[in-house]
């Protein structure tokens, strides 16, 4: 014990032999009046808009309004120790989260504190939430490829590395799957990932978690919460500092990948927040700058040019639409903002085709440029194809006789729908796509029943992986589909189908 | 200074809005006249010195029970002749809109106006023991060498600041407190401790 008393009697003495009596100074105001996450305070003449104040007790806020009389400040953290008449001190900061790699495997709030339990973030590293997106001059064109690991996406609407693709559905249609999806396909990429939750249950989020600890993602994953029960304020710039962590890694020349689930819920957040503060209501009752509350964050997202080190940060933000209503006002806007759309449509989920993305309205707009030479080899027209024969079905379902062309299509679009079937968290390499949707677009799949499609992909791939894998290495490390690769996967394509063939004579013989 | 320093507590920014007008229309009618320092003084001193010890009459002006015209009345009898004229139109006005009530903010904002015409500034100090006269005119010489400004001092004090001297001015607070220094120490330990246990070389045992 008095050893104890001694060291910290050492640490007081060394503490105060070092204090220098500065003056504090400082620029004060009053709280008028708080509620909903919100506070009016009178005073702080000279706060600037967006600049980050502090009530007693450390609880940050940040100046939202800026009136003749009064400033509307919103409150993040627990507005409810926050009272009237308490001093309100301005900091002449921006509101700042740690960033760098103590963040990466971490479940964070939005202000950067931990949530997972581990111990405080370690780190020096920090950047302020809102800053402005790189300019014209500081990117360059989308060129890499971002393998989601998920064929029908990485076929047909491929998504490249600083691209924003927006998933879009109603509830219950995938969304979030496909985001975690995408990031359990970065195990071996080196992208970093980052989850943000806006509005979720916390159940959801922690069954996200759980199955990003399950598949070793949360090794390069950060996952931002704010979930339902959070106060607005909260929801409101989660998405801003993920993006802020994310960014980290893109100006030091690394890849990341940004999911925010779902941007439909922060813009609700922001209503009830602009509300408050009395900014007047527009469509829906959303405030006037609600288009460019999303549009200043997805802009942030890039592919920086060489001279800045080349990194890049893609965004799949999610958007829940009601009753597939996509001319509400936040879908059209964000469909207008992002770079293509991935449209989830409960119907197909229904019948059973997952992921159920309706090919005919999904479309990436720059992710072509994106794709590896092999990938578009093959799956070039497969999107108009399948749209086209979306429409085919629906004509042939009035139960005519239809001429041998059209039931060839028919066939072929079917075989092709089973082959773009994939099972949640098991994604698939770019060569293993390469090779199915070459097998399934070349009609060497026209002569197998619908129903063992899934089960030939499965016995080919292995049969590749096995017996030819001078093949598979030979495009994996090209990407490129040419034509003597062509010539031996035809071959490997009549082998495997003479191996099956005799493989079911034989089964057959076995059973009688 | 008045009702409507923060630092007394309530504010309400409707009566600070409209306080602000009306200080704006008597402090120029004063300007007119020539005597806006007496003008103020007069209205500072019915507002602050002979007000609150007649209860009833500020009851009276406050009461949108009483007529505009014995409100009038009232003033007529009271201050004509001892205020002057400007003084008692100011007051009339304030009556005949129902605004009597708010004299108090309406004669601080008008202070406050003035000053800032004048390019003064006012400013508040606390300590922790009341200041003789000497040494009050030494803290504001001080404090205006300081900001480069003329001040408009006012004086308070508070025990809990226990020593040193906290300025106000406008929203601007300059704290040489030993309250603030005792908590800024605090926080540096506490922020110390922290950050020793994150570099894991915290090695209190108990």
């Amino acid at each position: 014990m008095a050893h104890l008393t001694d060291e910290i009697a050492s640490v007081l003495r060394e503490e105060i032999s070092r204090y220098e009596s500065g003056i504090d100074v400082r620029e004060v105001g009053r709280v008028l009046e708080v509620g909903d996450g919100i506070a009016r305070v009178w005073g702080l003449s000279g706060v600037m808009a967006g600049e980050m104040v502090e009530f007693p007790g450390g609880i940050t806020g940040l100046a939202f309004n800026l009136e003749e009389n009064s400033v509307g400040v919103i409150i993040l953290g627990d507005y409810l120790k926050v009272t009237e008449g308490d001093e309100v001190k301005s900091t002449g900061r921006l509101l700042s989260v740690p960033v760098g790699d103590a963040v990466i495997g971490r479940v964070l709030d939005p202000l950067g504190n931990p949530l997972d339990g581990k111990g405080p973030i370690v780190t020096d590293l920090r950047r302020p939430v809102e800053t402005l997106a790189p300019g014209v001059a500081q990117r360059s064109p989308v060129r890499e490829p971002l393998q989601t690991g998920i064929k029908a996406v990485d076929a047909m609407t491929p998504i490249g590395r600083g691209q924003r693709e927006l998933i879009i559905g109603d509830r219950k249609t995938g969304k979030t799957a496909i985001g975690i999806d995408a990031i359990i396909n970065q195990k071996h990429s080196g992208v970093k990932c980052f989850y943000v939750a806006v509005g979720q249950k916390d159940s959801s989020v922690a069954v996200a978690i759980d199955t990003l600890h399950k598949y070793g993602a949360m090794d390069y994953t950060t996952v931002i919460v704010s979930g339902a029960s959070t106060a607005a304020p909260l929801q409101y710039i989660a998405p801003y500092s993920g993006t802020a962590m994310a960014e980290h890694f893109m100006y030091n020349g690394q890849h990341a990948l940004i999911v925010y689930d779902d941007l439909s819920k922060q813009a609700t957040a922001y209503r009830q927040l602009s509300l408050l503060m009395r900014r007047p209501p527009g469509r829906e009752a959303y405030p006037g700058d609600v288009f460019y509350a999303h549009s200043r964050l997805l802009e942030r997202s890039a592919k920086l040019s060489k001279e800045l080190g080349g990194g890049s940060l893609t965004s799949l933000p999610i958007i829940e639409t009601l009753e597939g209503e996509v001319s509400a006002y936040i879908p059209t806007n964000v469909i207008s903002i992002t770079d293509g759309q991935i449209y989830l449509q409960p119907d197909l989920f229904f019948a059973g085709q997952r992921p159920a993305m309706n090919a005919g309205i999904s479309v990436s707009r720059v992710g072509g440029a994106a794709q590896t030479k092999a990938m578009k080899k093959v799956s070039g027209g497969l999107r108009l194809d399948l749209a086209s024969f979306r429409e085919l079905e629906a004509f042939a379902q009035l139960g005519t006789d239809l001429d041998a062309a059209t039931q060839q299509r028919l066939d072929r679009g079917y075989r092709m729908v089973e082959l773009l079937k994939q099972g949640q968290y098991a994604p698939m390499e770019t060569v293993d796509q390469v090779l199915s949707i070459y097998a399934g677009t070349r009609g060497h799949l026209d002569d197998v029943k619908r129903d063992e499609v899934a089960d030939w992909e499965k016995g080919f791939l292995t049969f590749v992986r096995d017996q030819v894998p001078e093949l598979r290495a030979r495009i994996e490390s090209s990407k490129e589909l040419d034509g003597e690769s062509e010539r031996q996967l035809e071959a490997a394509i009549a082998e495997f189908k003479r191996q099956r063939a005799a493989g079911a004579g034989r089964q057959l013989a076995g059973a009688r | 200074m008045s009702d409507q320093n923060p630092a007394a507590g309530h504010v309400d920014i409707a009566v600070d809005r409209v306080a602000k007008i009306y200080a704006q229309a008597v402090v120029e009618a004063a300007d007119a006249a020539g005597c806006r320092r007496e003008v103020l003084a007069e209205l500072g001193s019915l507002a602050r010195d002979v007000l609150p010890k007649v209860p009833q009459a500020a009851a009276v002006f406050a009461s949108p029970k009483v007529p505009a015209e014995e409100k009038a009345a009232v003033i007529d009898k009271v201050a004509k002749g001892r205020l002057r004229p400007t003084s008692v139109n100011a007051l009339h006005v304030l009556a005949r809109h129902g605004r009597l009530g708010m004299l108090g903010a309406v004669v601080a904002a008008a202070e406050r106006l003035a000053d800032e015409r004048d390019g003064r500034k006012q400013a508040t100090f606390t300590t922790a023991v009341p200041l003789d006269d000497a040494e009050r005119a030494r803290v504001v010489a001080e404090i205006e060498r300081a900001v480069k400004s003329p001040l408009t001092p006012t004086f308070a004090v508070d025990p809990a600041l226990i020593g040193g001297l906290v300025v106000r001015i406008g929203d601007t607070i300059y704290d040489q407190s030993v309250a603030t220094s005792l908590t800024r120490l605090g926080g540096r330990l506490h922020q110390r401790n922290i950050q020793a246990i994150q570099n894991g070389e915290y090695s209190w045992r108990t």
